[in-house]
């Protein structure tokens, strides 16, 4: 109690007004400082948007690439590789990711349970660089090639604590009476898990997809090694090759993932880097469209989780 | 007779049968198998990175790390010296964290305690927007406009430092480039990156105080800041120290904005007004385009340690956090 | 007991995980059967040089049209990691305007590289002095240039400066010289240090397609990613200086500057004096088919000049449909008129016709699965 004890001894008249003052002096700070951290947030969308908006028309979203000098064009393959790889780095990344944040929520104290957050941790803090140069070594080097499905793992690999973490925090807020009720009615643990607790913590599971699905869309240096690029990525060309040749849709998803892949902040990377005024002003492009689409998923979890509050509270 | 039998029914085969019919035994099997990938694959990363890197710590040894910035990173020659980027790595997470860690706190005070409840919401979220723009959009914002309009005149102001004594003044030799591209930008650019991770880490901090510390603190008197700075900072210090060093894990391992503002050079004077690599940059522009054998070893010990940095850090975060929970035990939490 | 374990757990998950990457791996490999090539069914995939990558990007454009069967995917790496790319066998072709070393070739076996366009290297500047439509060229010579790049020359006002250009010297500033070089391994750089090596024997920093820069030591010197990061990073900069490709100078209005070649006359790069540069080294061809031209000894010809390259494995491509498409590709890219027009345009230099025979004959000579491949 003597950080109390010393409060009351300073509290001398003396002091008064110039505590009055340091008070109010600290306090403005604090809200001038929020005022200031908001100025780049604004100043970046806004200047993206000024770069940005002026070159995105319709053949920007339609088009693929065309070479230098050429005007025109389009980052259609960048739009599609994005797709992709966000989709394959779900598949990898969320049965295993909601699995071990079952084994988490439900033994927190065994040994396993500790190595578990200790690694999920430690994971969470692994430069997103390193895991690039982790899946080179274990999947593009054996592969002999880059490819979206190397790329799609190291994002994966990315998203996983996030899931773990989200989806843990999530199935801790499900009400003890609800697994206890489940369990009572003589419903099997998994059960219990699958059909009751997972259903109820649902909404909130898949805000935490959304937001890790965000941040790993915005993603370059895991994917420089993995799915290092292709500006001439076209799905469409791909499936309908495919049906010409009567291949299986498994051939065909084969050919689509197994081929180096773009996506739109690599796209951005390398366009940026161009002394190409065209490809200059698309990078600017590329950027308010990955900006629009992070944000947009990002305020539509945040409100997600706004009502649920609401909806719990009224 | 009779007895027995039933005895016999209900051995492990029976008691196997039932519980794997139930389901219970694989549910556990599955969860408890993926729990264990997750730490596999934290193992893995680190066996790969030790393996890969094994002719790299056999050939270049204990000179890989010689702490002199007038090193030589050469592939053409075959040598390989790493100080330059570990020190630009440190030097430019530094002045982040000495930069964002003030701002950040005073951001957490205001929406924790003064922020007025109908802005907290938004503004909450403009902060948490910040970390949600992507690495390189941050980087293409600094090289056209944050490095010329901000960065460039910070420099030019801050060039005169160079006649400090010592260390301090070999830090601001000038001149710093027109276009900005520096140790100070990319430090700058992660200052503004690490801002939202700082920031709401502490502010869920400060709001998990209960409010009976800020009723001791105002019944005895105390001004509002006087409350905040002697009472629910020290309180919820251990917190906010695990949020600082989730922050300097991010900018430690930020590669894409620091790579397009920081000028990409092996420079020897460390000064931040000087372009220079950290080990994320070199990594993202030369791992692709290694030379030889060695220079992918290399690249791949750099690797190597900046994780074992970043797992330095995670026990140093969890040492410290045990550590002032311990000394002020009325808050287990963390 | 543990480590055995935990071992044994990463051997089964790297294995099942090397499981799955085969499963995917061998889809498209049945897919590509010779009976079914489907339009864009046949990808190849190249990577490296972003010297030619305008050019690989126009072919990739054009070529569908002569053969709808081909996709071409070809992304700008850097010619280390083409040639890395090629050695492992991540893809089809590498584009390099390096050439091997006798480690490479021990490591890719059967690599044989094909020589398809030329390119010079230039050096731009940034002088805000000089007025580029009215003042005549900066002037350099090779060892001025070496001189700039180990340091020892450090300010555009120096006299060694000065006397290569009496005409402008009342210009040239007292402001120190900004080195901009490649900060990702380049072929490019290989050239430009192999001339400096050739230039002076003062250049002590060796030469190879990622160096120590003795400039960026002194605090004066800076890397750009790729050609392009080199030419943003120069016309940023005021009182910068750094090499780039002929191409890139061209398209971007950079101005370069002139040098003083070998035999003493001042002569600027263009598609002429770099082509002369390859006539006088026509017989310098290793098996390999590579070639070093820089320091060229001809009254016209430009000093710091290179081939690029493109570097497949003439022997032991097994996949013979693929084989068959790619060497159909460099057959055209060689001697298609329309596909060497594209090139031009961009400001590459075409082969000479002596080195374009060189080059088919090679390539008459690819097998795949010991059998002949003809275009």
């Amino acid at each position: 109690m003597t950080r109390f004890q010393q409060l009351i001894a300073k509290n001398g008249a003396r002091h008064r007004r110039h505590r009055r003052i340091v008070n109010g002096v600290m306090l403005s700070l604090t809200g001038l400082l929020t005022l200031m951290a908001l100025v780049p947030l604004f100043w970046i969308i806004g200047y993206v948007i000024y770069r940005g908006a002026p070159v995105l028309n319709l053949n920007f979203f339609t088009q693929l690439a065309r070479p230098i000098g050429m005007r025109g064009g389009g980052v259609l393959f960048a739009i599609e590789g994005t797709a992709v790889l966000a989709i394959l780095a779900c598949l990898f990344a969320i049965p295993p990711g909601v699995l071990a944040a079952f084994y988490a929520a439900r033994n927190p104290n065994t040994p396993l349970g500790i190595a578990l957050r200790f690694s999920t941790d430690v994971l969470a803090g692994v430069p997103s660089i390193v895991m690039g140069l982790f899946i080179y070594g274990l999947v593009v080097v054996p592969m002999k090639h880059f490819s979206g499905f190397a790329g799609g793992l190291a994002l994966s690999i990315l998203m996983l604590p996030t899931i773990i973490r989200t989806t843990e925090e999530m199935l801790k807020l499900v009400p003890h009476t609800l697994r206890e009720g489940s369990l009572g009615l003589g419903a099997p643990e998994w059960k219990t898990n699958l059909s009751v607790v997972f259903p109820a913590a649902l909404d909130g599971i898949i805000t935490g997809f959304l937001l890790a699905i965000a941040r790993a869309t915005g993603e370059t240096a895991p994917l420089l090694f993995t799915a290092l690029g292709n500006e001439r990525f076209d799905i469409g060309a791909i499936i309908q090759s495919g049906i010409q040749a009567h291949q299986s849709i498994f051939a065909v998803i084969g050919r689509i993932i197994n081929q180096p892949i773009d996506s739109l902040p690599l796209t951005l990377w390398t366009y940026a880097m161009q002394p190409y005024q065209e490809r200059i002003d698309q990078s600017w492009g590329v950027a308010l469209v990955l900006m629009i689409f992070v944000l947009l998923i990002e305020i539509v979890a945040r409100m997600w989780i706004e009502a649920r509050k609401r909806a719990l509270q009224g | 007779m009779k007895n027995t039998s039933v005895l016999k029914r209900n051995t492990w085969r029976e008691r196997l049968n039932r519980s794997t019919r139930h389901g219970d035994i694989p549910w556990s099997l599955l969860v408890g198998a993926m729990a264990i990938l997750v730490l596999v694959v934290v193992l893995a990363i680190a066996w790969m990175l030790w393996t890969e890197s094994a002719d790299a710590r056999a050939k270049i040894g204990w000179d890989f790390f010689r702490p002199t910035l007038d090193a030589t990173w050469n592939p053409a020659k075959d040598i390989y010296q790493a100080w330059p980027f570990i020190y630009g790595t440190l030097i430019t997470s530094l002045v982040a964290i000495i930069l964002a860690v003030p701002i950040s706190i005073g951001i957490a005070v205001f929406l924790a305690e003064l922020c007025p409840e109908r802005l907290r919401l938004p503004l909450n979220w403009m902060i948490e927007m910040l970390a949600a723009i992507p690495s390189v959009v941050y980087g293409l914002w600094g090289i056209f406009v944050f490095l010329p309009v901000v960065v460039a005149p910070i420099g030019k102001f801050l060039a005169p430092l160079s006649s400090l004594p010592s260390f301090a003044g070999t830090l601001f030799t000038g001149p710093i480039s027109e276009d900005g591209t520096s140790r100070l930008a990319a430090g700058l650019i992660l200052t503004i990156m690490i801002i939202p991770t700082i920031t709401a880490i502490s502010r869920d901090v400060l709001l998990a105080i209960p409010d009976t510390q800020r009723e001791a603190a105002m019944g005895l008197g105390s001004t509002r800041w006087e409350m905040i700075w002697q009472v629910l900072l020290p309180y919820g210090l251990s917190g906010i120290l695990g949020a600082i060093i989730l922050g300097l894990g991010r900018a430690l391992g930020e590669t894409m904005a620091v790579t397009m503002v920081m000028g990409n050079a092996n420079e020897a004077t460390g000064s931040l007004l000087k372009a220079g690599y950290t080990m994320a940059s070199l990594l993202a522009l030369q791992f692709k385009e290694a030379v030889t054998p060695l220079h992918t070893d290399a690249m791949i010990e750099l690797g190597l340690t900046l994780f074992a940095i970043t797992l330095i850090l995670n026990l140093l975060a969890r040492f410290l956090v045990w550590q002032v929970a311990r000394r002020t035990p009325q808050e287990a939490r963390a | 007991m543990f480590k055995f374990t935990r071992a044994f757990v990463f051997v089964a998950v790297a294995f099942s995980f090397l499981l799955a990457a085969c499963g995917t791996a061998s889809t498209p490999a049945a897919a590509g059967a010779p009976a079914t090539q489907a339009p864009g069914s046949v990808t190849l995939t190249g990577t490296g040089s972003t010297f030619q990558f305008p050019a690989e990007q126009a072919y990739a454009e054009f070529f569908p049209a002569v053969d709808p069967s081909v996709v071409i995917n070809y992304t700008g790496t850097g010619s280390g990691a083409g040639k890395k790319a090629i050695i492992d066998g991540t893809v089809d072709f590498a584009g390099s305007d390096a050439v091997l070393n006798p480690d490479e070739i021990t490591a890719g076996k059967d690599l044989q590289i094909y020589p398809f366009l030329a390119g010079a290297t230039v050096m731009a500047y940034n002088l805000p002095s000089l007025d580029p439509k009215n003042d005549p060229k900066l002037i350099l010579d090779g060892k001025t240039l070496a001189d700039i790049y180990m340091g020892k020359i450090t300010m555009w006002n120096d006299p060694a400066i000065l006397a290569l250009n009496p005409k402008i010297a009342s210009k040239l500033p007292a402001q120190p010289i900004f080195t901009v070089h490649r900060a990702d391994g380049s072929g490019t750089t290989e050239i430009f240090t192999n001339a400096l090596t050739a230039f002076s024997s003062d250049w002590t920093a060796g030469h190879g397609t990622v160096i120590d820069w003795p400039t960026d030591k002194a605090g004066t010197g800076k890397g750009g990613n790729g050609n392009p990061g080199v030419t943003a990073e120069i016309a940023k900069n005021q009182y910068s200086l750094g090499y780039v490709e002929y191409a890139y100078a061209v398209q971007n209005n950079l101005p370069f500057a002139q040098m003083v070649n070998k035999a003493g006359n001042v002569v600027t790069a263009s598609p002429d004096s770099t082509k002369a540069a390859m006539t006088d080294f026509a017989n310098a061809f290793t098996p390999q088919l590579t070639a070093v031209i820089v320091d060229a000894p001809g009254a016209q010809s430009w000093p710091i000049a290179g081939y690029t390259y493109i570097i497949i494995h003439q022997t032991s491509m097994t996949d013979c449909v693929k084989a068959q498409k790619l060497v159909e590709y460099i057959h055209w890219i060689l001697t298609n008129p329309a596909a060497i027009k594209y090139a031009t345009d961009l400001g590459f230099i075409p082969l000479p016709d002596a080195v374009q025979q060189k080059v088919l004959g090679t390539l008459s000579q690819v097998t795949c699965n010991g059998q002949p491949v003809h275009w």
